[in-house]
């Protein structure tokens, strides 16, 4: 006999969602929803009819957390739709951003995952802010890849939160040659601490996936099941590294395998929660005897390609670049932490193409003819989308499809055959940011009815 | 208090007769920031660099002496310094920035440590604030104007500009000199510098200017801890001669004079401004 669980709100990631879980008897999921909760903001609708230069300035305000990932998706598609090509030098610089910002989001994952990992031999939940070693000297590892990261960016890209220097054609500034050796001296500075780093996340998330027993911190323990955070999805990625746009020659990302699904034909129908837990972190799992509706509740649209869901983020470019088969909530993980060495050797080459006096915007930046453009940018959590037309430097249509709202669907899949106590893990292992993953303003005039059936 | 709070104020010239060259008095802020340049307490300074046209300076980040030597002198137009400071701990990648200003560039400065919006970690970047003494600021064209029409002398061939002893100097390559009173440029003067209660840049690490002294030597007021501590290595390695401020003409008597003229007169407008329009006064930017 199936019970309803629903643990509202999931914790330490980035928005507000919940996990709306059919379990059997043996507590196993058999139907899962995870779902978001974040208000829409709008964005895309806020952006038509601005110019070009300020709509991902605009789109970039939709996350603190992947703001780069935004502004050079966002700007990408600008040149794309207008057909402009930038200087080599500034492509340099949007590598090094790019880079940092994945740096940076990379390190900042591990504080929120490493509550529910266990210190290897040991059945001691990690807690990442204590004075104890080997935590002590993990945690401070974390702080200095953020903070080399976030310097990085700060030099190329003016800002690390929400960059300025990016613009359509390329960039506004070249670095000074002082910021291109303080860049080179960081990078040196951090790949033996991300070496380092890299090998004890693996061997923590290693530890994790061979035990039997497991609880998220603070939890009950229970029984892992075989198979943990299994999905039988494709996966979806365009570079292993930065991206991809329609002006490229050879395209690794293609806008009509793109279809969207609205929520009430893909999340479960009204049900009661029936099965409770009042010791579950933080603060029990939602009452028995409430009302829950994933399909009127979720605030996204469900974005399939090839009419399924796919996954995307690090695992994605891994399997589908370099050939990594690990499955599982862990493998995504530890496909994760083996990203880092990756960030800071592109960095290192970038830095050292540089030219410091080369020009970094291009010559002619035309004004836009309506066509479609569309740039995927890999961002930390996946494929980053955005698709925009652009006219007489106005922007007429933008779409953002976003690395969460891919990995929704594909999540709500991994957690079926998973005992239901153990399901944030497999939640955070997306390294979920949620913000910029609600988009309810779905394009096509026949979708619409999205928004009229939830005003009914 | 009309000159802020100090710890020391000395009469000082640069040692180095090569920045002495060219400076506009005693060469105190090029001096000071070669010494802290070559010493490592900053990186960079943000200076007022030589523009497109004559004497229309821009602000530039200015990472070695020889950049420093470049942008010795008073030019007396506006140069947004303050508009600079960001970029340095950006794309110039610096970590210990200087920064010379006037006084109400200071107080930017300052402000923009307290309340860094759009300033991220910009603050803590900032190692030494040096203010120059300011009574008025002139635009580009009034400048032009002043030196063009009243003195007579074409932008291009003006090699030094001063002020002081109630005149309005330009000095020429060709050794020329055209003086006109001050009286006269008045009228060219930034509206916005009537309502400025600071001359002696009191928020400043170090401030320094040429009233007070005899030609050539400027006066130095030490005002924070980093300013006295960087000014007590640049004594210690003999970047500077001194005198005790007490010994020389004018002295502190006048730079008191003057503060005090400046904010009775500003003080003034600050009141009128108070009671100007209908039913609503501007703001007293000091309160």
């Amino acid at each position: 006999m199936s019970k309803v669980v629903e643990i509202s709100p999931t914790t330490r990631h980035e928005g507000h969602t919940k996990l709306t879980m059919q379990v059997d008897d043996n507590g196993v999921v058999t139907r899962g929803d995870w779902l978001s909760l974040t208000p829409v903001r709008g964005i895309e609708k806020l952006a038509v009819g601005k110019t070009m230069h300020q709509a991902p300035k605009i789109s970039s305000r939709v996350c603190g957390i992947c703001p780069i990932a935004h502004t050079l998706a966002g700007i990408e598609a600008m040149e794309a739709s207008i057909g402009c090509f930038i200087p080599d030098d500034a492509y340099l610089l949007r590598v090094m951003l790019q880079c940092s910002n994945r740096l940076h989001s990379h390190a900042l994952h591990n504080i929120l995952s490493l509550p529910d990992m266990y210190i290897p031999g040991t059945d001691t939940h990690i807690n990442p802010f204590t004075p104890e070693q080997p935590v002590r000297t993990a945690a401070l590892r974390i702080q200095k890849l953020r903070e080399v990261g976030q310097t990085i960016g700060e030099i190329v890209g003016g800002e690390p939160i929400h960059p300025s220097n990016p613009r359509v054609g390329g960039m506004y500034k070249n670095i000074s040659p002082r910021a291109q050796i303080k860049i080179y001296d960081l990078v040196k500075e951090a790949i033996p601490l991300a070496a380092a780093h890299k090998d004890f996340m693996i061997s923590v998330f290693k530890d994790w996936d061979e035990r039997p027993m497991a609880s998220v911190a603070g939890g009950k323990e229970v029984e892992k099941t075989q198979k943990f955070g299994f999905h039988d999805q494709g996966y979806m990625a365009v570079d292993p590294l930065y991206g991809s746009s329609s002006l490229d020659l050879d395209q690794k990302w293609f806008p009509e395998r793109w279809t969207e699904v609205r929520p009430w034909d893909w999340y479960q129908g009204e049900l009661e929660v029936s099965l409770e837990d009042p010791d579950y972190p933080i603060g029990g799992t939602t009452k028995v005897g409430t009302k829950v509706w994933p399909q009127m509740e979720a605030c996204t649209g469900v974005p399939l390609y090839d009419g399924a869901p796919v996954e995307v983020g690090p695992r994605a470019r891994l399997a589908m670049f370099r050939n990594y088969d690990r499955k599982g909530a862990m493998g995504l993980q530890i496909a994760r932490s083996m990203e880092f060495m990756d960030t800071l050797y592109s960095i290192s080459e970038a830095v050292e193409a540089l030219d410091t006096n080369g020009k970094v915007i291009a010559d002619e930046i035309p004004q836009g003819d309506g066509s479609l453009g569309w740039a995927a940018n890999e961002a930390p959590r996946g494929t980053d989308g955005h698709l925009t037309k652009v006219k007489d430097g106005r922007v007429e249509w933008y779409s953002l499809l976003v690395p969460t709202t891919w990995n929704f669907p594909t999540v709500s899949r991994a957690l079926e055959g998973a005992p239901w106590q153990l399901t944030e893990v497999i939640m955070r292992a997306y390294d979920p940011c949620v913000s910029c993953a609600t988009h309810m303003m779905v394009v096509d005039e026949s979708k619409k009815v999205v928004a009229q059936k939830l005003f009914q | 208090m009309v000159l802020g709070n100090y710890k020391d104020c000395v009469c000082a010239r640069a040692a180095d007769p090569g920045i002495l060259s060219a400076s506009q008095d005693g060469g105190i802020v090029t001096q000071l920031f070669a010494c802290a340049l070559e010493h490592g307490i900053i990186d960079g300074a943000v200076v007022a660099g030589q523009g497109d046209e004559p004497y229309k300076p821009v602000p530039i980040v200015a990472t070695t002496v020889a950049e420093l030597l470049e942008a010795r002198g008073t030019r007396y137009n506006v140069c947004p310094n303050v508009s600079m400071i960001k970029e340095a701990t950006r794309s110039y990648g610096l970590d210990k920035v200087g920064i010379v200003g006037t006084p109400c560039q200071i107080q930017s400065v300052r402000k923009l440590q307290l309340y860094p919006m759009g300033m991220r970690s910009v603050g803590s970047k900032i190692a030494l604030a040096i203010g120059i003494f300011c009574m008025e600021n002139f635009s580009y064209q009034g400048l032009e104007a002043m030196v063009e029409d009243l003195c007579n002398v074409k932008m291009e061939s003006a090699c030094k500009m001063d002020i002081g002893k109630g005149k309005f100097t330009v000095f020429t390559e060709r050794g020329a000199v055209s003086q006109i009173p001050l009286k006269l440029t008045h009228k060219f003067e930034q509206p916005g510098c009537h309502v400025c209660l600071d001359y002696v840049a009191n928020l400043a690490d170090i401030s320094t200017g040429s009233v007070g002294t005899p030609d050539g030597w400027s006066t130095v007021f030490t005002r924070t801890k980093a300013g006295e501590s960087i000014w007590g290595k640049a004594i210690e390695a003999g970047y500077f001669e001194t005198k005790p401020i007490s010994d020389v003409k004018p002295g502190l008597d006048l730079v008191t004079k003057l503060a005090t003229d400046k904010i009775t007169k500003n003080q003034k407008t600050l009141d009128e401004r108070v009671s100007f329009g209908v039913g609503k006064g501007l703001r007293n930017p000091y309160l």
